[in-house]
C-alpha cells in the first residue's frame, strides 16, 4: 500500500504546488533599472503623452522655429515669451515641459538668433528692482531705467485629442500644434504641428 | 501470495491516499503562497493607518487597491497632498496597462485565481480614481488636466456590454463641457451629452464667474461579491445612502447638491466582462475534470479488483485521482476585491463668492430633505482675491471642521 500512497501525495503536492507556482510569469524577480533614451520607448507604455513624443515633437518644433526667415534673418534676436501650453486631451500632463525643452533646444542650437524673456519670473524680478531703487541693495546700472524687455514674439502650444475605445483596444490621437504670435500686430508668424497616434489593448482580466 | 485486489480494498486505499495526497498539496499550496497573503501584516481597519504597511509588507498586486482607499480617505481628511501621492501612482498604472502583463496572464490560468492579479478595479473603480485626481488637479489651479482625468474617467466606461451605459457619468460629461467653457472653449457638446444622459438630475447652467467649486458625495458605494457552483460570477450590491441630497451654504449663497451619478448603477451596468468568459470555461473545465474522475475512480478500482483487468484498472485509477486533483486546483472564483469606501452618490456645486474668509457649511439631507443629524460638516477656507479658483471636497465621511 505504501508505494500507492506516496505515488498519490507526491502527484497530489506536485499538481497543488504547480497550480501555485510561478511558472509562465515573466520576470519574477522584476526588471533592474535600465537606462533608455528619452527618445526610446520603452517597455512601460501607455497611449498618452510619453518622453518620446516631447522630444520627437519638441525637436520638429525647434527646428522649424530655426528655419522660419523671421528668425534666421532678422537684425536683432528676436525677444520671445513662452505662453502656458493649452491641454485640451485626455491626458493629464506637466504642461510647462514642453515649452522648457522647446526653449532650451532653441537656445542651445540658435547660437543667439533667439532671446527669451523669463516672463515667470517677473514677481521675483520685480522685487529685486524696487530693492536696487530703494538702495537697498547695490546696482552696476541706473535702477530707475526701465531695463525690462518687451515680447517680439509669443510663443504658445495646444495639445488636442481624439479617443476611440471599443473591445478591439484603445486609439489616441494626439494633435501638437505650436505658434509664434507677433503681440502687436496678434499675427500668427509661424505655426506647425506633430501627430501621434497610438493604439493599445489591455489584457483580457482587465476588460 | 499477495492478497487479491477486491473492491472494499481498493475503496479503503482510496480513503487513505486521497486525503493524505491532498493535504500535502494544501500544505504545499499555502506554504508555496505565503508571501501573498495579510499573514503578518496587521491591518486595523482605517486605510490611512493600513495603506503604508500593506503596500510595504502585503502583497504587491493589491497596491493600487490600497492607494485608492487611502487616496479618499486623505481626502475626507482634507489632507490633498497626501491624497495626490497615492492616487497619482494609481492613475499612473492605470494609464499603463497595455499589453502583455505576467500577473494578468497568471490570472488567466486554470490553477490561479483570478485575485492573482494586478489590482486595477473594476471600470467603476478606474472611473472614480481619474475623477478624485481630476478634483485635485482643480484644486492645484490645473483645471485642463483635470479635464483630462474626467475625459479619460469617461473612456473608462466607454467599452460597456450595452452602448446606451457607455460613457453614461452626467458629472464627467457635464465637468468636461462646463471647463472647457471657462476655459474659453465651446463646450456645449459634453453639457448637451450630460444633459441627454442624466437620469437621476440634471446639472444646472452654472455660472463661469463662479469660483468655488465644491464636490460633494455621499452614501455607501458598491460592494463585490461571488455567485455561481465555485463562485465563478462577479456581482455587486449595497449602494445604500441615508443622504438623497445635500445643501451648501456659504456667505449667503445656498447651493442645492443632488446626486448626478449613482455608483452602484455604473457598476452593475457595465455588463458582461471578457474575464466572465474566462472564468466561466474555468468552472466548466473544473466540473469536467472532476465528473471524469468520478467516473475513472469507479472504473478504475472495479477493473481492479479483477484479476486480469488489474493493471488497466490501477492506470484508470490514477488518471481519476489526478483529474480530482487537478480539478480540485482550478480556481474559478471570481475578483472580489473591492475599493470599498467609495460612496454611492457625487454631485457639485459652483458658486461665486467674494474674496476673503468664509465659512461652508454642508448639511446632508434625507429623503424628506431634512438635515441629517451628527452629518452636517464645516469648512474654513479662504477665497483668492485672484482668479484662481477654490476647489473643496466634502463628504459624508469627511473630517469636521477642516481648515483649507
Amino acid at each position: 500500500m505504501k508505494p500507492f500512497l506516496l505515488a498519490a501525495t507526491t502527484i497530489a503536492a506536485t499538481s497543488l504546488f504547480s497550480g501555485c507556482s510561478s511558472t509562465g510569469v515573466k520576470n519574477p524577480s522584476g526588471t533592474p533599472v535600465t537606462e533608455m533614451k528619452a527618445d526610446e520607448r520603452g517597455f512601460v507604455t501607455g497611449t498618452g503623452v510619453e518622453s518620446q513624443d516631447l522630444v520627437a515633437v519638441t525637436d520638429k518644433m525647434a527646428r522649424s522655429i530655426l528655419s522660419l526667415p523671421a528668425i534666421a534673418t532678422a537684425a536683432t534676436p528676436p525677444r520671445i515669451v513662452l505662453e502656458p501650453v493649452q491641454n485640451d486631451t485626455r491626458f493629464p500632463i506637466s504642461k510647462d515641459i514642453f515649452l522648457t525643452r522647446l526653449r532650451t533646444q532653441l537656445n542651445s542650437k540658435a547660437l543667439g538668433k533667439v532671446v527669451f524673456l523669463a516672463r515667470e519670473h517677473m514677481t521675483a524680478l520685480e522685487k529685486e528692482r524696487e530693492m536696487k531703487r530703494a538702495g537697498q541693495v547695490t546696482s552696476t546700472t541706473d535702477p530707475s531705467v526701465q531695463e525690462f524687455k518687451g515680447a517680439d514674439y509669443f510663443l504658445t502650444g495646444k495639445l488636442q485629442g481624439m479617443t476611440t475605445r471599443t473591445k478591439a483596444g484603445t486609439s489616441d490621437y494626439v494633435l501638437y500644434s505650436f505658434q509664434l504670435i507677433n503681440p502687436r500686430t496678434s499675427e500668427i508668424v509661424w505655426e506647425d504641428v506633430a501627430e501621434i497616434k497610438k493604439q493599445g489593448l489591455e489584457d483580457a482580466v482587465y476588460r | 501470495m499477495a492478497t487479491p485486489w477486491t473492491f472494499a480494498r481498493l475503496t479503503r486505499l482510496l480513503r487513505c491516499c486521497l486525503p493524505a495526497g491532498l493535504a500535502a498539496g494544501v500544505i504545499g499550496l499555502a506554504a508555496g503562497c505565503a508571501t501573498d497573503s495579510y499573514k503578518n501584516v496587521p491591518l486595523t481597519g482605517n486605510p490611512l493607518t493600513d495603506a503604508p504597511v500593506a503596500i510595504e509588507k502585503g502583497p504587491a498586486r493589491d497596491r493600487v487597491l490600497w492607494e485608492y482607499r487611502a487616496g479618499l480617505a486623505a481626502l475626507r481628511e482634507g489632507n490633498y497632498e497626501l491624497a495626490k501621492h497615492y492616487l497619482d501612482d494609481a492613475v499612473t498604472r492605470l494609464s499603463n496597462l497595455y499589453g502583455p502583463d505576467a500577473s494578468a496572464k497568471q490570472a488567466r490560468g486554470q490553477f490561479s485565481a483570478e485575485a492573482k492579479k494586478t489590482f486595477l478595479g473594476e471600470p467603476y473603480e478606474r472611473v472614480m480614481a481619474f475623477y478624485y485626481r481630476g478634483i485635485l488637479y482643480w484644486h492645484d489651479g490645473e483645471p485642463d488636466n483635470a479635464r483630462a482625468c474626467f475625459r479619460t474617467g469617461e473612456i473608462m466606461d466607454s467599452d460597456t456590454a450595452e452602448r446606451k451605459y457607455a460613457g453614461d457619468y452626467v458629472l464627467l460629461d457635464y465637468l468636461d463641457g462646463y471647463i472647457t467653457s471657462r476655459l474659453g472653449g465651446d463646450g456645449a457638446d459634453a453639457i448637451k451629452r450630460a444633459l441627454d444622459t442624466a437620469k437621476l438630475w440634471k446639472p444646472p447652467a452654472f455660472t463661469n464667474k463662479a469660483n468655488v467649486m465644491v464636490f460633494l458625495d455621499y452614501g455607501r458605494g458598491p460592494e463585490k461579491f461571488a455567485t455561481g457552483q465555485y463562485g465563478e460570477e462577479l456581482r455587486f450590491r449595497g449602494g445604500h445612502s441615508p443622504a438623497r441630497s445635500a445643501q451648501v451654504k456659504v456667505a449667503g449663497a445656498l447651493g442645492k447638491a443632488v446626486p448626478y451619478d449613482d455608483i452602484l448603477f455604473q457598476a452593475t451596468t457595465r455588463g458582461g466582462r471578457v474575464m466572465d468568459h474566462v472564468l466561466a470555461n474555468k468552472a466548466v473545465f473544473k466540473t469536467t475534470t472532476s465528473a471524469v474522475g468520478d467516473v475513472a475512480i469507479v472504473s478504475g478500482a472495479i477493473l481492479a479488483s479483477q484479476r486480469n483487468t488489474q493493471v488497466a484498472g490501477l492506470a484508470t485509477l490514477g488518471v481519476g485521482i489526478i483529474s480530482k486533483i487537478v480539478s480540485a486546483t482550478t480556481t474559478p472564483a471570481a475578483d472580489t476585491r473591492t475599493w470599498e469606501n467609495l460612496p454611492l452618490y457625487i454631485s457639485f456645486v459652483a458658486l461665486e463668492l467674494p474674496p476673503g474668509p468664509q465659512t461652508l457649511t454642508v448639511e446632508f439631507l434625507d429623503a424628506a430633505n431634512a438635515p441629517l443629524p451628527g452629518a452636517t460638516k464645516t469648512v474654513h477656507l479662504t477665497v483668492p482675491a485672484d482668479s484662481r479658483d477654490t476647489v473643496i471636497y466634502v463628504s459624508d465621511q469627511s473630517k469636521t471642521p477642516q481648515t483649507l
